[in-house]
């Protein structure tokens, strides 16, 4: 609807409003109520509902609004346009900013970017034609680093004042800060937006929006530039429970001010001396409509009552960062002389390095200065939650981070930080939890723990191991799906040497499921991806270089891929890769882009002349173990002689490669993702199909590589339209919130994409439901009769129009089947199931049913068909099946061939005489004969196996005598139905449904001592294939129509979706469903299953609900004399539903006569309940009637149709 | 062991490049660091994708530099072979005898390589940790492991007994029944001790003998199969030896 909009109401308004605006600007005096009659304040609305793109026009209504503003401020509905824009707001706000910046008050920096922003509003224009864009809170989320649990709630523009840097007012004024509240005189201003979370307030120069009413390129404007600040800019992200009072001021300049006090220091005794300290005060000014303040206020207020109860856990986590040590440590330094033993805390855990001292030589790092340097921004700016951050706080990054601080600040840009202060007792909890238990990861990870940074002392010992071994193995449990992978040892490692376990911990969560989505995963997909993505930078920036790579043979990917995976602690001497992971987690996953191309440019010349894989690598070595060495040796110049390598690199990396944003790695992770995904996928149905065992050499590979495509094409859409489902139930329940992908990373988020092979682990069983649909796909049998009216979608376009386009242009099919064929639910079905499902698990792996399509496709021997088909009667594995089980297999037979069968049963020639107009119904009603040939098949095949049944021991000779009676009398039936059958084609479909399972069993109960339930009996496997075989139809049945019922691969079928092409691929071969709606099965099967008519259909729908009441009383009906009779035959009724079901259809279709059809029903049943056992004669008659009723056969070619439908 | 490091020769040397794979932990790195480096280790850093070294080797007429390619055995970095083997000429599929998964890993692995790696590719199939089941003399097979299309065969070392008896709890994976394995494939088949050295340098010259100087000969004739080092007899265009350092690329 957005697109809509965008196409077609836009352009039209905007000729509209610029002429109108023209008035306006040309006009030199307006009074309100003159632009109000023009409408003015439903402009601003309209405009501000374009798209940004439409700045002109904006940038005019703001030149407009700005202009008058002394008029326009006394208009209320003018207000309340403000109210409701607040991008207009924003403008207007920044407009003011502007016109008014004599001042010079406000942060040049952030408006440049704002300025930037303007310039190119379409910052992201991600994939234009992918309907997968990621949601406003997902982008807010990613922004900030926040945890899963956050969203916007409420956001205005603002300027937040910050005293002067402590530097640049002397050391001696320390303390004195925050005394100037409310007043704009002094301090760094900067100007931004505040948001509101859940648990956090945030502030941000980074110039975005994530209100409803933004577009999304506003929201991930962010992706773009950041000047190294990291998507989170200039500006503070603090958890609620982290302030401690909130003040309004006065103000004449603004609408509202707010003074916010943070809590700072862990609030224990010895803090007093650093009160001073600990009243960080913040100023923010909001620029907004009153009431927009106050919303944001209440919220506000909510917020910090909420967060009370954090508190505690704030204390805690707070604790760990050795911040608050090292603020206490100075505060108690500054009350006296140095006492170290008496108020001093132990200093938090910072990592092996402190027992095992840290990697470098600390001089050389000027560990020292770092840390003084740190102390003071610290001291100015707030530790660890209620640190804001200023341009020396990206600037102090750069240069690399203090060993005992590094952990905290890492913990504090990646946003682990707040996953910690979340859940502050996870890793312990989940250690705990799981102790003593054993898995595959843990094994993995107890291989790997003697080698990881084995050069580093830490880890040659029990205590650096065992840390390691308590973080990998709890990570494996808290996300099994990545359980452990190689590589993650190396970088826990390295964690470890600076950080906490706990701390690690929720590092490395955030690793693998934000910075690095999919490196670890359990195909690695990320990492293939971001590899390929590195290729295309590389072939982008560098064309000579690659060039030489391609032809030299070279792939660049088996250098570069441990680079990526291990963020080159292994590649690079720790010292240099640490300094690498400080910018890294503060700015995200393109730094490691960027460091990489900047080693390929360093090494551009020497590259060129290797020629080799070995000659590449062997010159990346030894630059790395040279990044120490002065870039600049023979230089003149000292400075530059004083620059190292590693220097060289980074500058390289950010300066010459600044242009490599988080959104170009987006773009292209977004544009080689389905390459990287189908090629591990046909990676996986290689070996997959491959693997299979023997069982599956009976099929051929194309069947294999269909039943594989169609096994997780099947397990995939499931899976996705329950989250379909679920997403769409979560958005009525809560509209703010939707499940959408990540932009940030470019790769899907695991909430929506998983199931596809790919990406990781996914379901690899089938339940009987899907079991269901997965054969409703390749069989027409199992689609059912009764497709219910699947659920429409009437969610308003509206109301979800706001969350952009994620679900434009793939309308959300709702109905559980989505939209594929509906499956039936037959015990056939079930016992196919229960069959394949060879180790009682209640699900099917794909092995199961390679091996089950093995035993039925996979022998072209009838004898082994007929065998399979008994056993699967046979409950209890004795070779018999009894009564119940030969009328199973009756059902089951008619279950199967109720919509005919292809080119498979041999039609007699008497069809011809089967002449109708129309071509199709010609064809309808051969099949019709050929079903009704099938039908008085079956019917004799119940007769015959009733026939030669052999009776179970307890009979008494009587009984027996009479059943032998009855079964003569049965055989001269046989005969003439047989020959009626083969004489008169013209018999209707409506009386042989009758037939069908439930009605026939009374009737032959009635008419036969052999069907009297009393008189147990049984068929022996040969007898089974002796009547089968007594039956050319039913031989024909076995021999292929059964097997061949099965669609798999079938390269005849032209359909439009070439299924050959598609091989490769669950993912194409799932498409068609989703997609083109040609569901393949269906199409192949086209013969039978043609779509009728929008005429037709309408016809049919009536009769179809004619006969669907026919039906029910004919249910009621039988429900009746099944009561009566069926109380010794019990454990059936649970099929009757379906079969009810199956009989619903065909029941409507002969309408006028199937009432008439009814009546012989209700005869019949009447009949049954009267009948004894002994008296056999009238119940056969019953039964030819039944079989052979005539009745024309223009109607039942009608019913035909329906039914095939 | 094989002439590591020498180099020196004036024989024309080319390089080879050779992947290895199994499932983890099977000794693949500790086979190669047995044969670059003649040394074993217990702890050793894992293979992050792949690790890369280079020996040389020298046969009678001709140096073979392997480029050798040793993979992660975890399984997820399964989907990252591809990228190792492509144009490999050579592929040791390295299996554990003490495991049974990993011989049938090693299968899986021989079919992958059979079907998507370069057409002439020479499959090594080769049961580590043979040192583990030392007490029994590795059985049978007492002939020279050869077959019809002229795959260079080592035979085990001599005096084999025949049965297994002895080692039937620490071996899961008889000789016999991954030797026949590897006829079928075509495949040359090797027990190996990356521990103790035993048979190592043998695959590799194996190896480097069978690979096809597709640019300058014809296919290798049948009946080469000696023992680790088969003749070869000369002929050899040295200009085009040079410049074919990387023959037998498919690209």
């Amino acid at each position: 609807m957005y697109a809509i909009g965008d196409k077609y109401i836009v352009p039209a308004l905007k000729e509209h409003a610029r002429r109108k605006f023209k008035r306006y600007t040309t006009e030199e005096e307006m009074t309100v109520s003159e632009l109000m009659e023009h409408g003015f304040d439903q402009a601003v609305k309209l405009v501000y509902t374009t798209p940004p793109n439409y700045r002109p026009l904006r940038n005019l209504v703001v030149k407009i609004a700005f202009k008058y503003q002394a008029i326009l401020v006394s208009s209320e509905s003018f207000l309340e346009a403000i109210e409701s824009t607040p991008a207009f707001r924003r403008d207007l706000f920044l407009f003011r900013l502007t016109e008014t910046s004599s001042n010079a008050m406000f942060n040049l920096s952030s408006l440049v970017q704002k300025a930037q922003q303007f310039i190119d509003p379409t910052l992201s224009p991600l994939n234009p034609g992918s309907d997968r864009r990621p949601s406003k809170a997902t982008l807010f989320r990613s922004q900030f680093r926040l945890p899963a649990s956050q969203n916007p709630l409420q956001e205005i523009t603002a300027e937040l004042t910050l005293a002067p840097h402590h530097t640049q007012r002397g050391p001696q004024n320390e303390g004195s800060r925050g005394e100037k509240d409310g007043t704009r005189v002094q301090g760094n201003h900067y100007v931004g937006k505040l948001h509101l979370s859940e648990q956090y307030l945030l502030f941000s120069t980074q110039g975005s929006s994530f209100l409803n009413t933004a577009s999304l390129s506003a929201s991930s404007a962010f992706t773009g530039q950041t000047h190294g600040a990291g998507p989170a800019g200039n500006g503070f992200i603090l958890p609620l429970c982290a302030i401690r009072r909130v003040e309004r001021l006065p103000t004449h300049s603004y609408m509202f001010a707010l003074a916010i006090t943070t809590w700072n220091g862990s609030g224990d005794g010895k803090g007093k001396g650093s009160g001073s300290s600990g009243g960080q005060k913040l100023t923010i000014q909001m620029a907004g409509s009153r009431q927009q303040c106050e919303r944001f206020c209440d919220g506000l207020k909510k917020g910090l009552r909420e967060g009370v109860k954090e508190v505690e856990n704030l204390r805690a986590v707070v604790s760990e960062c050795y911040s608050e040590f090292l603020l206490s440590e100075l505060s108690d330094e500054k009350g006296g002389p140095e006492n170290h033993d008496s108020g001093m805390r132990e200093p938090p855990d910072t990592g092996l390095g402190k027992i095992y001292k840290y990697p470098g030589n600390v001089r050389k790092l000027r560990d020292a200065t770092k840390m003084r340097l740190w102390r003071e921004e610290m001291k100015e700016n707030g530790r660890n939650a209620t640190l804001v951050r200023q341009p020396t706080f990206h600037k102090l990054i750069r240069v690399g981070l203090p060993n005992r601080l590094r952990g905290e600040i890492w913990e504090l840009t990646s946003g682990s930080f707040f996953e910690r202060l979340q859940n502050p007792k996870l890793f312990e909890e989940t250690l705990k939890k799981y102790e003593g238990r054993e898995s595959l990861a843990i094994d993995e990870i107890e291989k790997d723990l003697n080698r990881s940074l084995p050069e580093y002392p830490g880890f040659q010992e029990e205590e650096g191991i065992g840390r390691l071994r308590r973080v990998l193995t709890a990570y494996s449990w808290i996300n099994p799906d990545v359980g452990y992978c190689q590589a993650m040892n190396i970088v826990v490692a390295a964690l470890l040497i600076y950080m906490s376990e706990s701390q690690a911990f929720f590092l490395l969560s955030v690793l693998c499921n934000t910075l690095l989505p999919g490196y670890y995963s359990q195909t690695m997909y990320g990492t293939l991806l971001d590899q390929r993505v590195f290729e295309s930078l590389v072939e982008k920036t560098m064309p000579i270089l690659w060039e030489h790579l391609v032809r030299s043979d070279i792939q660049l990917s088996v250098v570069s891929l441990p680079w990526f995976l291990s963020l080159y602690i292994n590649s690079m001497p720790l010292i240099f890769a640490f300094r690498v992971l400080d910018v890294f987690f503060l700015e995200g996953p393109k730094v490691l882009f960027q460091i990489g191309l900047a080693i390929l440019r360093i090494n551009g010349e020497e590259l060129l002349d290797a020629t080799d894989d070995g000659t590449f690598i062997s010159i990346l070595k030894s630059y790395f173990s040279r990044l120490d060495e002065s870039a600049h040796p023979n230089s003149e110049n000292p400075k530059l002689r004083a620059v190292t390598r590693f220097q060289e690199l980074m500058v390289v990396a950010f300066k010459e490669f600044t242009g490599i944003t988080q959104n170009t790695i987006s773009e292209q992770r977004a544009k080689h993702k389905d390459a990287v995904l189908d090629s591990i996928e046909s990676f996986a149905k290689r070996t997959s199909i491959r693997n299979l065992g023997p069982e599956s050499k009976r099929l051929s590979s194309n069947d294999l590589g269909f039943i594989y495509d169609r096994f997780y094409g099947v397990l995939y859409e499931r899976q996705q339209r329950l989250q379909t489902i679920q997403a769409e139930a979560d958005r009525k329940t809560k509209n703010a919130r939707t499940k959408a992908t990540e932009v940030v990373t470019g790769v899907p988020s695991n909430t929506v994409e998983t199931g596809r092979v790919g990406l990781g682990p996914s379901a690899t069983q089938m339940d009987y439901d899907t079991f269901r649909e997965f054969l409703a796909g390749i069989t027409r049998w199992a689609v059912t009769d009764s497709p219910s009216t699947p659920l429409q979608d009437s969610q308003s376009e509206k109301q979800h129009s706001y969350f952009g386009n994620s679900l434009k242009g793939r309308p959300v099919n709702l109905s559980p089947w989505g939209a594929g064929p509906e499956p039936t639910d037959h015990e056939f079905m079930k016992r196919l199931f229960q069959k394949w499902d060879k180790d009682n698990t209640g699900a099917l792996t794909l092995q199961n049913v390679v091996a089950g399509f093995a035993q039925v496709k996979g022998t072209k021997d009838i004898m082994s068909n007929i065998s399979y088909f008994f056993e699967l009667y046979d409950d209890d594995g004795d070779g018999k099946v009894d009564r119940e089980g030969i009328l199973r297999i009756s059902e089951a037979l008619l279950f199967l061939s109720r919509r005919g069968f292809e080119r498979s049963l041999s039609s007699s020639p008497s069809m011809n005489d089967l002449q109708t107009q129309v071509s199709s119904e010609t064809r309808e009603g051969r099949r019709e004969n050929r079903d009704e040939q099938f039908l008085s098949s079956v019917s004799a095949f119940i007769r015959r196996c009733f026939e030669y049944a052999d009776p179970d021991q307890q009979r008494t000779e009587g009984e027996v005598k009479e059943a032998a009676a009855g079964i003569d009398n049965f055989s001269i039936g046989d005969d003439e139905d047989d020959l009626l059958d083969l004489g008169n084609n013209e018999k209707p479909t409506s009386p042989k449904k009758s037939q069908s399972p439930q009605t026939p069993r009374p009737n032959q109960a009635a008419a036969n001592a052999a069907l009297d339930p009393n008189n147990p009996l049984f068929i022996t496997l040969p007898t089974f294939r002796m009547v089968i075989l007594a039956d050319e139809v039913l031989e024909n049945f076995f021999d292929s129509a059964f097997s061949n019922s099965f669609k798999l691969f079938d390269p005849s079928i032209p359909s439009s979706t070439s299924l050959s092409a598609n091989l490769t691929t669950f993912s194409n071969a799932g498409a068609p469903g989703r997609g083109s709606n040609v569901t393949l099965p269906v199409g192949g099967a086209s013969a039978g299953v043609a779509a009728p008519g929008k005429g037709i259909r309408g016809m049919l729908d009536n009769i179809v609900s004619d006969g669907m009441r026919v039906a029910a009383e004919v249910r009621r009906r039988m429900d009746e004399a099944q009561r009566e009779l069926d109380r010794a035959a019990t454990g059936r009724d649970e099929d009757s539903e379906d079969e009810h079901d199956d009989l619903r259809t065909p029941r409507g279709k002969g309408d006028p006569e199937t009432r008439s059809v009814m009546d012989t029903d209700r005869e019949l049943l009447e009949g049954a309940e009267t009948a004894d056992v002994g008296v056999s004669k009238p119940v056969e008659n019953l039964m030819d009637r039944e079989i052979g009723a005539p009745a024309p056969v223009a109607e039942s070619t009608k019913g035909e149709e329906l039914f095939e439908r | 062991m094989a002439d590591t490091g020498a180099a020196s020769a004036p024989k024309p040397s080319s390089s080879v490049k050779l992947v290895l794979l199994g499932e983890a932990a099977v000794g693949k790195s500790s086979l190669v660091m047995r044969f670059v480096n003649n040394d074993f280790q217990e702890n050793k850093e894992p293979t992050i994708g792949a690790a890369f070294l280079t020996q040389k080797i020298s046969l009678s007429t001709r140096t073979i530099k392997f480029e050798i390619w040793d993979t992660a055995g975890q399984e997820r970095f399964a989907s990252l072979a591809p990228m190792y083997y492509r144009n490999a000429q050579a592929a040791l599929v390295v299996y554990d005898i003490t495991k049974p998964s990993s011989f049938t890993k090693a299968q899986h692995w021989v079919s992958e390589l059979q079907r998507q790696a370069s057409p002439n590719i020479v499959i090594a199939v080769v049961g580590n940790k043979a040192d583990l089941a030392s007490n029994d003399p590795p059985p049978s097979t007492s002939a020279p492991i050869s077959d019809g299309d002229g795959i260079v065969a080592v035979p085990t070392d001599g005096g084999e007994g025949e049965l297994e008896d002895e080692e039937e709890t620490i071996r899961k994976v008889p000789v016999r029944t991954a030797k026949a394995y590897a006829d079928e494939e075509k495949a040359l088949f090797f027990e190996t001790s990356a521990k103790t050295g035993h048979n190592v340098a043998e695959v590799f010259t194996a190896i480097a003998n069978q690979i096809p100087e597709t640019a300058l000969k014809g296919p290798r004739g049948a009946g080469g199969a000696q023992t680790q080092r088969t003749e070869e007899r000369g002929r050899v265009d040295l200009g085009v030896r040079e410049s074919g350092a990387k023959e037998g690329c498919a690209c």
